[in-house]
């Protein structure tokens, strides 16, 4: 999941993402407004965590011109103005939820998965399709009950598929929001994971969760639960 | 003397009085004046007319035949109208037919000297001459009853004091009409800031006379001013919660990093301290109070649009908000206060429900009525400590009490009131009470 982190601070800034990168998030980082503002709009995002007071163009200014934009990925601010006229005023603007600085990290995680959850249509904090169980909070996966073991990169292919469940997911769409941009993107390590995936949760290949759709991508096709 | 018009009136009425009196006083002077020199002249015309209808008697005395006399009040008697001639010793040597026994005793006067004189119920002239044949020296003395004097300046008198006061009357009544006119700008400017004081109306509109126009205008700079100084302050206190807030926020931060479980909880404890005396004492600065300038805040918008935010935030939970809130509702008061107030009750009702919640706001003479109503387990024990208790505790350790406590806070600055109670849904009502 690429997480855009817009603070001023330059502390908190780290902070927060070298906390969300921990976290197997893909983490941009921007430290006015007018940089944030850029990357809000251009590049693939699944969530963004946004500092209202900015330099060179506010949050809120952020909030809006990317809903103008049409892009639909939640949006969590930070605000230290802890008033509710503030909050109201960016929630309005097109914020999903906002968080009171200071704030223990693993709020501020709870909030982002929470989003992000539901952005994809889910409700709960577990995913639950078929025999096949992710339970975001503590990072496991359980086939029919039995815990699967996932390394960090297959773990997060399966979290966007199953988040974006029924929806077609190119190879461009997924390495855009798995990988931060100095890594390797090769989209044949994709398929790797992608193959690696069904061996792990469906060895005996009945479920067929993951279908390839040629020269699109792939999609979970297993019914949510 | 508080009101002004009761003081121009008081000192019209009483410059009006004076001016009256005096007046109607020198004119009945003049015309008594005026009447009584009349009557004096009257009588020298009668003095002349006896001595020129006057003739010697045989017995070298001096008579008036009665067809001879010049007014025909001195034939008959008990008229008003007498005369009589004396000799040089004061014996009367004629008296004319109205005149009666009771002549009045003179000396005779000089030569050629008039005599005017009058006593209250009489006027009496005399005249001293000197007779060629019989050589004698005569007084002639004519006396009128003053009754018809009296009579005539009485009538003038009513007369005049009734017209007086009648254009007394006149004149204060056309006084008041324009004190009442020229003072109505007054009346309307304070129409005006009682309006804005109640939240009707945000400044002072109408046109008014070029006297009060700098007053007006100073006035709505003032308001201006006031909630200018009232942004300011909010937003300096917004920059200082943000500057303060974001080095607590990394320091929150770094809790994670320590592998001291120790030293771990000691700056967890510590940020958790300044966390709090940081909120607790912006959120007293925040609370701007009942001003009485604050430009009306509209309700209805303001509640529907926290209703929207804590939809979104409280997505997953799906709960149904009931808000009656009457759309011409607005209140005088600071914006941001509302916000807190409404944003808060709605907040801790939106944690404890379990899919509704209720929100009415009434409006009360100098009173609002602000109520929240949720479906969730309700206040655990008896209520009225916990109004108390709770906000004691929540206002000094964060994450205990109910959760009212910046309401708390709000309501001292507006001297309201909060009572809790079980709601008809089943869970917590909150009742605030605020003095408009």
């Amino acid at each position: 999941m690429r997480v855009l982190v817009v603070e001023d601070d330059p502390s908190l800034r780290e902070q927060i993402a070298s906390f969300l990168g921990e976290e197997g998030f893909v983490v941009e980082k921007a430290a006015d407004g007018e940089q944030g503002l850029y990357m809000a709009s251009e590049y693939p995002l699944d969530l963004a965590v946004l500092d209202l007071g900015l330099p060179k163009a506010s949050g809120i200014e952020i909030i809006k011109r990317t809903r103008k934009a049409g892009k639909s990925y939640p949006i969590l601010i930070l605000t230290a103005r802890d008033g509710w006229q503030s909050k109201v005023e960016g929630l309005e603007a097109g914020a999903d939820d906002y968080l009171v600085k200071p704030f223990h990290r693993e709020e501020l995680l709870a909030r982002a998965r929470a989003l992000l959850r539901r952005s994809g249509g889910w409700a709960t904090a577990t995913l639950e399709s078929g025999p096949i169980v992710l339970d975001t909070t503590s990072k496991s996966v359980k086939v029919d009950g039995n815990a699967v073991e996932l390394t960090s990169y297959e773990y997060r292919v399966l979290e966007y598929l199953l988040t974006h469940a029924g929806k077609v997911i190119s190879k461009t769409e997924l390495t855009e929001h798995l990988y931060s941009d100095d890594a390797e993107r090769d989209s044949n390590v994709i398929e790797v994971f992608i193959r690696r995936l069904r061996a792990k949760l469906d060895p005996e290949a009945t479920l067929n969760p993951i279908a390839t759709l040629r020269g699109a991508g792939y999609r979970w096709d297993l019914p949510r639960a | 003397m508080k009101s002004l018009r009761a003081r121009l009136l008081l000192a019209a009425s009483v410059v009006l009085t004076g001016f009256v009196a005096l007046c109607g006083l020198s004119l009945e002077q003049a015309f008594e004046d005026s009447a009584l020199n009349a009557e004096e002249d009257e009588l020298h015309g009668i003095v002349y007319a006896l001595l020129g209808s006057a003739d010697p008697t045989p017995d070298g005395q001096l008579t008036i035949r009665n067809a001879e006399l010049p007014d025909a009040r001195l034939v008959r008697p008990q008229s008003g109208l007498e005369a009589a001639v004396l000799d040089q010793n004061g014996d009367v040597v004629w008296s004319s037919p109205s005149a009666g026994d009771d002549l009045p005793d003179l000396k005779p006067a000089e030569v050629g000297a008039w005599h005017f004189h009058h006593s209250p119920d009489r006027f009496l002239l005399t005249y001293g001459v000197r007779w060629v044949d019989p050589p004698q020296r005569y007084t002639v003395m004519v006396i009128e009853d003053s009754k018809t004097f009296r009579d005539q300046v009485g009538v003038y008198r009513r007369t005049l004091w009734a017209w007086l006061v009648g254009i007394s009357v006149a004149l204060l009544i056309a006084q008041f009409l324009v004190l009442r006119w020229g003072l109505s700008p007054l009346r309307r400017l304070v129409a005006e800031l009682r309006g804005i004081e109640s939240g009707g109306q945000a400044s002072v509109q109408s046109a008014y006379p070029d006297e009060l126009t700098p007053l007006t205008g100073a006035l709505n700079a003032m308001i201006v001013a006031e909630r200018n100084q009232q942004t300011r302050y909010r937003n300096a206190l917004g920059d200082l919660a943000h500057s303060l807030k974001t080095p607590l926020a990394v320091m929150r931060g770094l809790e994670g990093r320590l592998t001291n479980p120790d030293n771990q909880r000691a700056l967890a404890d510590q940020v958790a301290r300044m966390q709090h005396i940081v909120d607790y004492q912006l959120r007293r600065a925040a609370a701007a109070g009942s001003r009485t300038l604050s430009e009306p805040v509209a309700v209805a918008p303001l509640a529907e649009k926290v209703v929207s935010a804590l939809s979104k935030v409280y997505a997953a939970r799906k709960l149904a908000f009931d808000l009656r809130v009457p759309a011409s509702l607005k209140v005088r008061a600071d914006e941001g206060d509302l916000y807190e107030l409404v944003g808060n009750l709605l907040d801790n009702a939106c944690k404890w429900a379990k899919s509704r919640i209720a929100l009415s706001i009434e409006e009360a003479p100098r009173r609002l009525t602000l109520t929240v109503d949720d479906d969730g387990p309700g206040f655990p024990e008896d209520v009225e400590s916990l109004a108390t208790r709770g906000v004691r505790a929540d206002s000094q350790v964060p994450g205990q009490g109910i959760g009212l406590s910046t309401i708390a806070e709000l309501l001292k600055a507006y001297n309201g009131t909060m009572q809790l109670a079980r709601s008809p849904l089943g869970g917590a009502q909150v009742r605030i009470d605020l003095p408009t």
